[in-house]
C-alpha cells in the first residue's frame, strides 16, 4: 500500500470542493438561518466542482489511491452532470426550503455531501470503493427524503426507502464478498485478469455475486422489478429532493452499472458477456413496459414522473446491452439530456407549488400562466421524444445502438411503448391547454404577481430549457463530451 | 456565401411565431401573422423563377454539416426538385388563406394560435424541403405538435377526444418510420440518411419488406388509407377551419410524398412485391370512403370521408408505377390540396354565420348568397372531377394508369368518381338549392370581402389548373421519369 500522495489528492479537487462547503455549511449551521446564503454557497461550490471537473477531462487518463481511483473522461463526464443537477436542484430549492421549515444548512450540506458519493462512485474502479460512494449517496438521501420533519408522508417516505434501500445495499455488500470470494480480489482490473485466466466456465460463486451487485445498481437506478421504492419515495419528499433522486441519483446509478459492465464482465474478446446482456435487456425491458404502463394509471405528478422516470432508466439501460462503445455514448447522452428535462418538468411541479403535485391542478394552466405551461409542454414533448428536441435526439442514439446489433425486437419495443408514454405526457398538456381554468375571474397572465417565479427558479427553468432545445437542435455541441471509458 | 432560399423560406414563418409570442398581445398576433405568411409567399418567388425544369436533381441547395455523433453524421441539407416545389408553393398559399379564415373565426387566445398555425408552416416546408430522412422526420413530427394544439384547444366540442386520437395515431405510424429510418441509416452509414444516396443502398429483399411495412405504417396513417383512417373524419370535423384546410391541404399530402420520396426510390423491390395489396386497399379506400361519405349528415364529416376516398386516387396512381399515373397522383395531391381546403373554407365560413354542420339546417342558400352558391359550385363540380376543372385531369391520369395495370382497377376507380359525383351533387342540392331553410332567415349568409378574396386564389388555381395543367405536370416529367428509372434498375 503507498501513502496517499499530493497528486492522488489533486484527483479529487471536485469531490473535495463540496465536502469543503458541506463541512462550512455545517459548521455555520447555527448562524444560517435563511436559505439564500446556503443557496448561494452550494450553487457556487457546485459550480466550481463542474468546471475544476471539467478541467480535469481535459487531461489523459489518471490513476490514483493505487489504482482505486480513476480520473477519465467517463467519470468526469458524469461527475459535471451531477455538479450541474446539483446547481440546478439547489436553485429550485429556493422557495420550499423556505416554506417548509426545513433547516437550510443541513439540507444544502446533505445534497453536497450525496452528490460528493455519486462523484466518487462514479470514479470507482475498486468495489469497495463504489461501495463506500454509493452508500454515501443512499444515507444522505434517507434523510433528505425525510427532511420535513413535520410531515408524515415524508417520514413514511423515508422509512419506506430506508428498509429498502438498506436491503438493496446488503445484497450489493453480498455480492461484493462473493466476487472476493470467487477472486480474492475487489480491484477491477485484477477481477478481469483472474476471470480471463479462468475461461468462459465461470465459477457459479462468481455468477451469484455478480448477480447480487447488479441487483444492487438497478435498485439505484430504479430498474423494474427493483422499482418498488421509486413513486413512494418521490411523491412523499419534497418535490426538489424528488427531482435530485430521479436525476443525479439515476445517472450516478447508471454511471456505476455501465463503469462495472465495461470493466469487469467481460469475455477474453473484450466483449460485453452475453449473461450480463441478457439481463440488461431483461432489465430493460421490464422497466420500459412496467413504467410506461403503470404511468398510465398516475394522478399524482410526482409519482407520474416516477413511473416515467423508471421507464426512462430502461431506455437508458438499452445503450449498455451492445457493450460497444458506442452503446456506452448513446447512455452516457441519454443520461446526460434526461437529467435535464425531467429537472425542468420537476421544476415546474416545483414553481407551481401545492398545485403543481396533482393532475387536475395542471388544469388551464395555459391560460392562468402561459409561459410556464409552454415550459412544461416543452419538457413533457422531451420526455415523450418528439423532435426537435432533445429527449428526441436521446431516444434516437439509445434505439440506434441496439439496432446496431441487430436487436430488431427491442427497437420495436421501446417505440411502441414511447407512444404509451405519450399518451402519459398528453393527458398533462391536455389538462393544461384543453381544459377552462377553474376560477372565472381570469388574471391577466402578463401582470399577475402569483404567477411571477423567483428568480433561481426561474433561473433553472430556463437552463434545463435551453439544454432541452439546444441538445435537439445541435446535439454535437453538448454530446462530443460523451466518451465512453 | 449564396442566399440560402429554401433556409429563409422554411424558417421565417418560425420567427414570425416568436414574433408573436413576444409581441402578439391582442389583436396584434393576426397581423403578424398575415405579415409573415405573406413575406414567406413573397420570398417563394425567386424559387419559382429560377427554378430549371428539366434539370435533374435538386436545385437551390442548402447545405451545412449538422450532427456527428459517433460515426453517424448528418448534413443539414434542404433542396428542392419538381415534386417538392409544388407543394411548398401549395403550403404558403394555404397558410396565408388559413390567417384569413382566422381573421374573425378565431376569438379565443389567439397569440398561441397563430403561433402554433406559423409552426406548422415552418413544418410543412421543412418537410418538403428536406433532402434528408433525418431531417425529414424531425418536421414530420414537429408538424405534430402545432395541430394537435388547433384542434385540441380552438376546436369544436369534441375536440379533446378528436386531437389526442389524431395526435396517437400519427405517433404510432411515425415510431415504426424512426425504427426504420435507424436500421437504413444502420444498413448504409455512409449516406448520412441523405435521400439520394440512400437510393443506392443495397438491401436484401427481406429487409426491404420489413421495411417498407415500418415506412408504411407511417405513411398509411397520414394519407389516410383503409383501414387506418379512422382518426380523420374525427380531426377534421372537430378541427377549427384552419386546421381542417391545413389536415386536409397539407397534412395527407405527407404520406404520399414519403412514399415517393422514401419508399419507392429506397424499397424498389419491397414496392414489387406490395404492389397489387397497395392497389387493392387504394380502391377499397375509393369505393368505401365514397360509400361512407354519401351516408353522412354533417357537412364537415362529409367533406372528411370524401378526403379519402381521394385520397385513394393519389395512392392508387403512385402504386400503378406508370409515368403518366404517377404524374397525375402528384398533380391530383396538388388538385386536392387546392379543392379541399377550399370547400373547408367555405364550410367555415357559412357555419361561422349559422353555427350549425348539419345538412338539414342549410337549403335554399343560393337564395340569398348568389356569389357563396357560385363559388361553392365551383368547388364542388371540381372536386367531382367535372372537365375544364382541375380534378379531371388527375383523374383522368390515374385511371389510365390504372386501366394498363389492371382493368378492373380502371373500371371500380371510375365507379368511385360516378358516386363522388352523386355526394357532392346531392350535398349541392341540400344545401343551396330549393327553399330558403325557415332557421337561415335573416342571417346575412352572403360572402364578405375578405372571405371572397380568401377563396379567389383557390377558385382562379382549380380554373387555370384545369385548363392548362401543364404547368404543374411541366415540374412532374423530369423528376418522375428519375424515379422511374431507380424503381426499373433495381
Amino acid at each position: 500500500m503507498t501513502p496517499v500522495s499530493i497528486t492522488d489528492l489533486a484527483l479529487l479537487i471536485p469531490e473535495l470542493i463540496l465536502v469543503g462547503m458541506a463541512l462550512a455549511l455545517l459548521l455555520g449551521a447555527s448562524r444560517i438561518q435563511t436559505a439564500t446564503l446556503a443557496t448561494v454557497g452550494t450553487v457556487l461550490a457546485a459550480l466550481v466542482a463542474a468546471l475544476t471537473a471539467g478541467w480535469l477531462m481535459l487531461e489523459p487518463p489518471r490513476l490514483g489511491f493505487s489504482g482505486m481511483f480513476t480520473v477519465d473522461g467517463y467519470s468526469q463526464f458524469f461527475k459535471v452532470l451531477i455538479a450541474s443537477a446539483l446547481a440546478l436542484t439547489t436553485l429550485l430549492s429556493v422557495k420550499r426550503v423556505d416554506s417548509e421549515s426545513v433547516r437550510p444548512a443541513e439540507y444544502h450540506a446533505l445534497l453536497l455531501l450525496a452528490s460528493t458519493g455519486m462523484m466518487l462512485a462514479v470514479s470507482s474502479l475498486d468495489l469497495i470503493t463504489l461501495y463506500l460512494g454509493l452508500e454515501l449517496t443512499t444515507l444522505c438521501s434517507y434523510v433528505l427524503v425525510g427532511i420535513m420533519v413535520d410531515r408524515p408522508n415524508s417520514n413514511e417516505a423515508a422509512i419506506k426507502y430506508f428498509l429498502l434501500g438498506s436491503f438493496a445495499s446488503a445484497l450489493f455488500l453480498y455480492g461484493i464478498a462473493l466476487i472476493y470470494g470467487a477472486t480474492g480480489t475487489t480491484d477491477f482490473e485484477a477481477i478481469t485478469a483472474i476471470l480471463s485466466k479462468s475461461g468462459p466456465g465461470m465459477d457459479s460463486l462468481f455468477m451469484v455475486g455478480a448477480s447480487l451487485l447488479a441487483a444492487g445498481l438497478a435498485f439505484k437506478i430504479a430498474a423494474v422489478p427493483f422499482h418498488a421504492w421509486a413513486p413512494d419515495a418521490y411523491e412523499g419528499a419534497h418535490a426538489p429532493v424528488a427531482a435530485y433522486l430521479a436525476t443525479a441519483s439515476k445517472a450516478a446509478g447508471l454511471a456505476a452499472l455501465g463503469r462495472v459492465c465495461w470493466a469487469i464482465f467481460k469475455t477474453p474478446g473484450n466483449e460485453l458477456l452475453p449473461e450480463v446482456s441478457m439481463v440488461l435487456a431483461g432489465l430493460a425491458v421490464l422497466s420500459i413496459v412496467v413504467g410506461s404502463v403503470v404511468a398510465l394509471a398516475q394522478t399524482n405528478i410526482k409519482r407520474l414522473l416516477a413511473y416515467s422516470s423508471i421507464a426512462h432508466a430502461g431506455y437508458a439501460l438499452l445503450g449498455f446491452i451492445s457493450g460497444t462503445a458506442a452503446g456506452t455514448e448513446a447512455t452516457m447522452t441519454y443520461a446526460y439530456f434526461y437529467v435535464f428535462m425531467t429537472l425542468g418538468a420537476f421544476g415546474v411541479v416545483i414553481a407551481l407549488e401545492d398545485r403543481g403535485e396533482t393532475l387536475e391542478g395542471y388544469q388551464g394552466l395555459a391560460v392562468e400562466r402561459p409561459k410556464t405551461a409552454a415550459l412544461m409542454l416543452l419538457f413533457l414533448l422531451s420526455l415523450t421524444g418528439i423532435p426537435p428536441t432533445a429527449g428526441f435526439v436521446a431516444k434516437f442514439v439509445v434505439i440506434l445502438s441496439v439496432v446496431q446489433e441487430g436487436y430488431y425486437a427491442l427497437a420495436i419495443l421501446a417505440v411502441v411503448c414511447s407512444v404509451i408514454t405519450a399518451f402519459v405526457y398528453l393527458r398533462v398538456a391536455v389538462m393544461m391547454y384543453m381544459k377552462e381554468p377553474e376560477s372565472t375571474a381570469l388574471p391577466d397572465p402578463d401582470n399577475d404577481p402569483s404567477s411571477r417565479l423567483p428568480l433561481a427558479v426561474s433561473a433553472a427553468l430556463a437552463v434545463a430549457a435551453l439544454v432541452t432545445l439546444i441538445g435537439g437542435i445541435f446535439p454535437g455541441i453538448l454530446t462530443s463530451w460523451a466518451v465512453a471509458p | 456565401m449564396t442566399y440560402p432560399t429554401l433556409t429563409v423560406i422554411t424558417f421565417l414563418p418560425l420567427v414570425g411565431a416568436a414574433g408573436i409570442l413576444f409581441l402578439g398581445r391582442g389583436q396584434r398576433a393576426r397581423w403578424i401573422a398575415l405579415a409573415t405568411t405573406l413575406a414567406t409567399l413573397a420570398a417563394m418567388a425567386p424559387l419559382c423563377s429560377g427554378f430549371v425544369k428539366t434539370e435533374s436533381g435538386l436545385q437551390f441547395v442548402d447545405l451545412a454539416p449538422w450532427i456527428s455523433i459517433g460515426n453517424m453524421q448528418i448534413d443539414y441539407q434542404l433542396g428542392v426538385d419538381g415534386i417538392s416545389l409544388p407543394f411548398i408553393v401549395l403550403s404558403g398559399l394555404l397558410t396565408l388563406l388559413c390567417v384569413g379564415a382566422s381573421w374573425t373565426a378565431i376569438r379565443t387566445r389567439e397569440r398561441e394560435f397563430y403561433a402554433a398555425l406559423l409552426v406548422a408552416e415552418t413544418a410543412m416546408i421543412g418537410l418538403f424541403a428536406a433532402s434528408n430522412f433525418f431531417l425529414f422526420f424531425i418536421f414530420w413530427e414537429l408538424m405534430v405538435v402545432p395541430l394537435f394544439l388547433l384542434i385540441g384547444v380552438w376546436g369544436g366540442s369534441n375536440r379533446v377526444y378528436a386531437a389526442v386520437k389524431f395526435l396517437l395515431f400519427t405517433l404510432a405510424g411515425s415510431v415504426l418510420m424512426l425504427v426504420g429510418m435507424i436500421a437504413l441509416q444502420v444498413a448504409n452509414p455512409e449516406a448520412g440518411l441523405n435521400f439520394k444516396q440512400l437510393a443506392g443502398t443495397t438491401l436484401g429483399t427481406t429487409a426491404q419488406t420489413w421495411l417498407f411495412l415500418a415506412f408504411l405504417a407511417a405513411f398509411a396513417v397520414k394519407v389516410p388509407m383503409f383501414p387506418v383512417h379512422t382518426w380523420l373524419p374525427d380531426a377534421h370535423t372537430e378541427a377549427p377551419t384552419a386546421g381542417s384546410v391545413i389536415l386536409a391541404g397539407i397534412l395527407l399530402k405527407m404520406g404520399a410524398y414519403g412514399f415517393l420520396r422514401v419508399a419507392l426510390p429506397v424499397l424498389p423491390q419491397a414496392v414489387q412485391i406490395f404492389l397489387m395489396p397497395m392497389l387493392v386497399i387504394s380502391v377499397v379506400a375509393i369505393i368505401y370512403g365514397a360509400y361512407v361519405t354519401l351516408a353522412q349528415t354533417d357537412v364537415k364529416r362529409l367533406i372528411a370521408y370524401s378526403s379519402i376516398s381521394h385520397m385513394g386516387f393519389v395512392t392508387l396512381g403512385i402504386f400503378t408505377l406508370n409515368q403518366t399515373a404517377v404524374e397525375g397522383a402528384i398533380l391530383q395531391m396538388i388538385n386536392h390540396g387546392i379543392i379541399s381546403a377550399a370547400l373547408f373554407l367555405c364550410v367555415g365560413m357559412i357555419y361561422e354565420r349559422t353555427h350549425t354542420r348539419e345538412i338539414k339546417d342549410y337549403g335554399g342558400i343560393g337564395k340569398t348568397a348568389p356569389i357563396y352558391a357560385t363559388l361553392l359550385a365551383l368547388f364542388c363540380l371540381a372536386a367531382a372531377g367535372f372537365p375544364g376543372l382541375n380534378s379531371f385531369v388527375g383523374e383522368f391520369l390515374i385511371i389510365g394508369g390504372a386501366f394498363k395495370t389492371k382493368a378492373w382497377l380502371g373500371a371500380l376507380a371510375i365507379w368511385g368518381v360516378v358516386l363522388g359525383t352523386t355526394y357532392l351533387i346531392w350535398l349541392y342540392y341540400r344545401m343551396v338549392m330549393g327553399e330558403l331553410n325557415t332557421g337561415l332567415q335573416g342571417l346575412k349568409i352572403e360572402l364578405n370581402a375578405r372571405e371572397i378574396l380568401t377563396l379567389a386564389p383557390l377558385a382562379l388555381l382549380a380554373l387555370y389548373l384545369g385548363l392548362y395543367p401543364e404547368c404543374v405536370l411541366s415540374y412532374l416529367h423530369t423528376p418522375v421519369s428519375e424515379l422511374q428509372n431507380i424503381i426499373a434498375t433495381p
